[in-house]
């Protein structure tokens, strides 16, 4: 039984910037938000002025201002996405691991995969077919930074042995096993079912919604192979009143390679210490049977942090028909005919987790 | 040689923390009211959410839980890369992060998840002394 809120509201439409990855003129972020909502706006027929919410990872009253908006419902997030946080002298990082030299992200996350590799019997190996198959999705987008030698210089397919042999950046993690920083803006635009059906868009229903964290520093992260996503995802699947068997494809925060296999087996999508398997044996690749992370991921299409937005446009993509027709604001390229989509961000450090499950009518 | 690397400032909650560790003892926060041992310090028991906590001294033993080895870093820890970074499983609960010492970061294959740890201190200033953990013959 779906919950109550289950499809009470549709995305009826996802753009991006106009220019992402790495723009030769300087962007602010302030710029790569408005051009994204300009664009949703063109392309659902839906004028700014009649926008009465704005959320973002941050940024959200800015951006009302800048549009001379007065929204009656306004929020920010850093579930889902989310970056280090400020140099607050005597909070528990500062404190007690700072000192010890961690230098973001990358050098977090790879002690995930050695007690992955520890406790499941996987190899770094295992996780670098996530990089190799994401690669090979991002050759199919020709708005990925690395969609080939002509986006960038070592842009095109990789090999195995390329991951493999790329430059350690924190053992077991090479530099391929680490997502893209990179200059991105999106936007999706967010109503209720009457209006989904008024406008000249596809809805894609938010059949469920959950959210949850396990901690915020990683001193508190119990299982270094388990994260929220379990619980984030069983309240999405349960309000949807369906579960990861129905699921088409997924959009899944590859931050690493090892988020990505991680949150595979949170979402259900395989068993644990197996989630590396959809990419290995081709499921998630493309003609694959469960598509996963269709533009390129974090990993090759674009990640610019807090990358959350980055999976819903692409997930919109998808489930709306709107790549198949040519593309409003110029995101041609469906790569699957999936009707339904899990969605999963993680913030933090395997932190936070929001998970939606989307589908389309 | 004078410590290149971060210094924390030591704040009020963990001030038994840091006063061991000019001494070489490992303090712990114990709540006294369920008992358990909770790392980082707290304002409150994070398992009974008691607001009774002592100060206990700590064996220094542990093993390594997890870790990683850092090839890339900033400051003064860019001149010791690599370095292996764990979280350590305190004997008496819960987990510490720290940089190990007696290892060989060229050589991770060699370094055991479960492996036996001691604590040491390292003077940084006259006012802060850092616990880094060493890998012992089990």
């Amino acid at each position: 039984m779906p919950g109550e809120l289950s499809r009470a509201a549709a995305i009826v439409g996802a753009a991006e910037a106009n220019e992402i990855g790495y723009p030769e003129q300087p962007r602010t972020a302030i710029q790569l938000h408005i051009e994204a909502i300009k664009n949703v706006s063109d392309q659902t027929g839906i004028p700014i002025s009649r926008i009465n919410g704005v959320f973002g990872a941050g940024w959200s009253s800015q951006i009302a201002e800048h549009l001379g908006l007065h929204p009656s419902y306004i929020d920010t997030t850093s579930v889902g996405g989310g970056r280090a946080r400020g140099a607050d002298p005597w909070d528990p990082g500062s404190l007690y691991s700072n000192p010890y030299g961690v230098s973001g992200a990358p050098s977090n996350y790879s002690h995930a995969m050695t007690r992955h590799n520890y406790r499941w019997g996987t190899t770094p190996e295992d996780f670098a077919h996530i990089a190799v198959v994401t690669r090979q999705w991002a050759t199919l987008n020709p708005r990925a930074v690395m969609h080939s030698k002509e986006t960038h210089p070592f842009g095109g397919p990789i090999t195995l042995e390329d991951v493999q042999n790329a430059r350690m950046i924190s053992w077991p993690l090479t530099l391929l096993h680490c997502c893209l920083v990179t200059d991105y803006g999106g936007a999706v635009l967010v109503t209720s079912p009457e209006v989904a059906r008024s406008v000249k868009t596809k809805p894609v229903w938010i059949a469920g919604a959950g959210e949850n964290m396990s901690h915020s520093n990683m001193l508190e992260m119990e299982d270094f192979t388990a994260t929220s996503a379990a619980a984030s995802s069983a309240a999405a699947y349960k309000m949807a009143g369906m579960g990861p068997e129905d699921m088409e494809m997924a959009m899944i925060y590859d931050s690493f390679t090892v988020t990505a296999g991680i949150t595979a087996e949170m979402l259900g999508l395989a068993p644990r210490g197996e989630g590396f398997t959809l990419w290995k044996d081709g499921r998630a690749a493309p003609g694959g049977s469960f598509p996963i992370n269709t533009n390129g991921g974090g990993l090759s299409f674009n990640h610019s942090g807090m990358y959350g937005m980055q999976l819903l446009v692409e997930a919109y993509r998808q489930l709306s028909g709107t790549a198949e027709d040519g593309g409003y604001s110029g995101l041609p390229g469906k790569q699957t005919s999936a009707r339904s989509c899990v969605v999963n961000g993680t913030g933090g450090s395997l932190s936070t987790t929001g998970t939606l499950v989307l589908v389309a009518d | 040689m004078p410590y290149t690397k971060p210094i924390p400032e030591p704040d009020p909650l963990g001030q038994p923390f840091w006063e061991g560790a000019k001494s070489g003892k490992l303090m712990l926060p114990r709540c006294t009211s369920c008992n358990r041992v909770h790392w980082y310090p707290r304002h409150i028991c994070p398992h009974c959410h008691a607001r009774e906590i002592e100060w206990i001294e700590a064996s220094g033993e542990g093993r390594i839980h997890t870790f990683a080895v850092q090839h890339r870093a900033f400051g003064g820890w860019a001149d010791e890369t690599p370095f292996v970074t764990a979280y350590i499983d305190l004997n008496e609960g819960d987990r510490m992060f720290t940089v190990l010492r007696g290892v060989d970061a060229t050589k991770p294959e060699t370094i055991k998840i479960g492996a036996p740890v001691k604590v040491e201190f390292e003077a940084a200033s006259d006012d802060v002394s850092i616990a880094f953990w060493r890998v012992v013959e089990g």
